[in-house]
């Protein structure tokens, strides 16, 4: 795919004034990296970083009913959460294979928004369009709002600054203005710190993403990338769809099954996954934590006693940690604790497997 | 950025002749190379005694997002390596010319450093 293909966002000029190197993801150009993938990383999990995450998708469901039908599709209970609280799903196939890992939004009853991944958002669309009932609506509406996310401990700090909410709890949205401009602020991130997500109507992103940057230079804020992004989640463990979480890594796999309503009726995929919770998984993802220096990457075999093992699907350099960590699909009899070696192009390098996080997460205090 | 003392190869290599032990040359990687990886993490250099071929891989490069392999750029044996980047990679990216080179050589033929690009040629290179 050439650069010319790939989406923009509302703020690409403003990523390429502050002199960002772009990369291709989900179908987006977007910021992988502005000062540095490290400095960004630290300023976030020490200070405040701000992100442009508006290439995540953006879907509703309204009409009467739109949480029940909702509710009989997705992995995770609704029951749990009311109006103005926000929820981590799972849209999986009926062979329990995960289409994609999303938000949901719970506005009303009648009025859900989502947020799938960027290169997922037309599918999971498709899927619930076509089993909506009468009166339920499923709109795509990716290029309504851009999405920007406030993240480190100094989030707080930044919003009041802008006289917008906080201190919401964890999970939860309010629904403000910004010089008239209307805003979603929601305790949501992908990070592992404190923070917030910020939906915002996509035309009117530049006044918010700037105002965000003046209220924050006090406060040593910094625009971060996707790679800081990523590094961010992967110390935290979180699973990226495509890499940890796919059509042939299900929940129970993944480890997932926290955000699968095990009681509930009716939901896509319910009945494999519910089989396969009974007979155990064959596989599981753990954490690997490098022993020397070994920086483990995707794809990478992962191998125990001189067999071969598993594979990792997600692995980074931990700025936090200054060591190799990933997340990697193993036999379910490597347990905690136990060493695995991983082939680092020919090199056999030694791997503790461990539970994630790898970082301690200060999300959700209030 | 790209200082007119040095040599360069089209790997984004740049050569320092001579280098602090006798007969060598210092070598490391161009402002352009450092920036194109992004924040090394993880340096590794052939061993001291190691013999390396022009164009030949010699050791490997990581940053926090990909990796990308260090190639000799005469043919020559090793007689140091900066041991300091084991600590401190992050100097390849704050002073790619300086604290951060990697290895000094001693090229098989002397002539050799005098065949690879110039400041001027490897800037139209990079800055096409």
């Amino acid at each position: 795919m050439s650069t010319d293909d790939l989406a923009k966002t509302s703020l690409y000029d403003r990523h390429v004034a502050l002199g960002a190197k772009f990369a291709g993801f989900g179908g987006w150009s977007m910021p992988l990296q502005y000062s540095g993938v490290v400095d960004e990383h630290t300023a976030v999990r020490e200070r405040v970083g701000l992100f442009d995450v508006s290439h995540l998708g953006k879907a509703s469901v309204t009409g009467p009913g739109a949480r029940a039908f909702v509710d009989s599709c997705l992995t995770n209970s609704l029951e749990k959460i009311g109006p103005g609280q926000a929820q981590y799903t799972l849209c999986c196939d009926e062979s329990g294979g995960v289409v994609d890992d999303l938000i949901v939004y719970l506005r009303a009853d009648d009025d859900l928004l989502l947020v799938p991944n960027a290169a997922n958002n037309a599918e999971v669309v498709r899927r619930l369009a076509a089993a909506a009932p009468g009166g339920v609506e499923v709109r795509d509406r990716h290029r309504d709002y851009a999405v920007l996310a406030v993240q480190g401990p100094g989030s707080d700090e930044v919003l009041t600054a802008l006289g917008l909410p906080t201190g919401h709890p964890y999970m939860s949205f309010t629904e403000t203005a910004h010089d008239g401009v209307p805003l979603v602020v929601c305790r949501t991130g992908y990070t592992g710190e404190r923070g917030y997500e910020l939906l915002v109507p996509w035309d009117d992103a530049a006044t918010v993403w700037d105002a965000l940057l003046a209220a924050g230079a006090g406060h040593g804020i910094v625009p971060a990338g996707l790679g800081a992004r990523d590094t961010l989640r992967t110390e935290m463990g979180y699973p990226l769809h495509g890499q940890d979480l796919s059509l042939d890594i299900s929940p129970v796999q993944a480890r997932a099954g926290w955000a699968v309503g095990w009681s509930k009726p009716a939901f896509w995929g319910r009945d494999a996954l519910l089989a396969e919770k009974a007979a155990g998984p064959a596989r599981r993802l753990q954490g690997i934590k490098a022993r020397g220096r070994g920086i483990p990457r995707p794809g990478m075999t992962v191998t125990a006693g001189g067999e071969p093992a598993g594979t990792v699907t997600s692995g980074t350099f931990s700025p936090t940690l200054k060591q190799g960590i990933g997340l990697a699909l193993l036999p379910p009899d490597i347990a905690e604790g136990s060493e695995v070696q991983v082939d680092v192009r020919g090199r056999a390098e030694t791997f503790e497997v461990v539970r994630p996080p790898f970082v301690r997460p200060s999300t959700k205090g209030s | 950025m790209y200082p007119d003392d040095l040599r360069y190869t089209a790997e984004h290599e740049w050569v320092r002749s001579p280098g602090e032990a006798d007969g060598s040359v210092r070598i490391g990687i161009t402002h352009f190379a450092q920036e194109q990886l992004g924040d090394i993490v993880y340096v590794q250099l052939p061993a001291v005694g190691d013999e390396v071929t022009a164009g030949g891989v010699c050791g490997e490069l990581e940053s926090t997002k990909s990796v990308s392999e260090l190639f000799a750029p005469v043919t020559g044996t090793v007689v140091a390596r900066n041991e300091e980047l084991d600590a401190a990679p992050e100097q390849v990216n704050s002073d790619p010319y300086g604290a951060g080179w990697m290895i000094e050589i001693v090229p098989a033929d002397t002539g050799a450093v005098d065949q690879l690009l110039s400041a001027d040629e490897y800037r139209s290179q990079v800055e096409g």
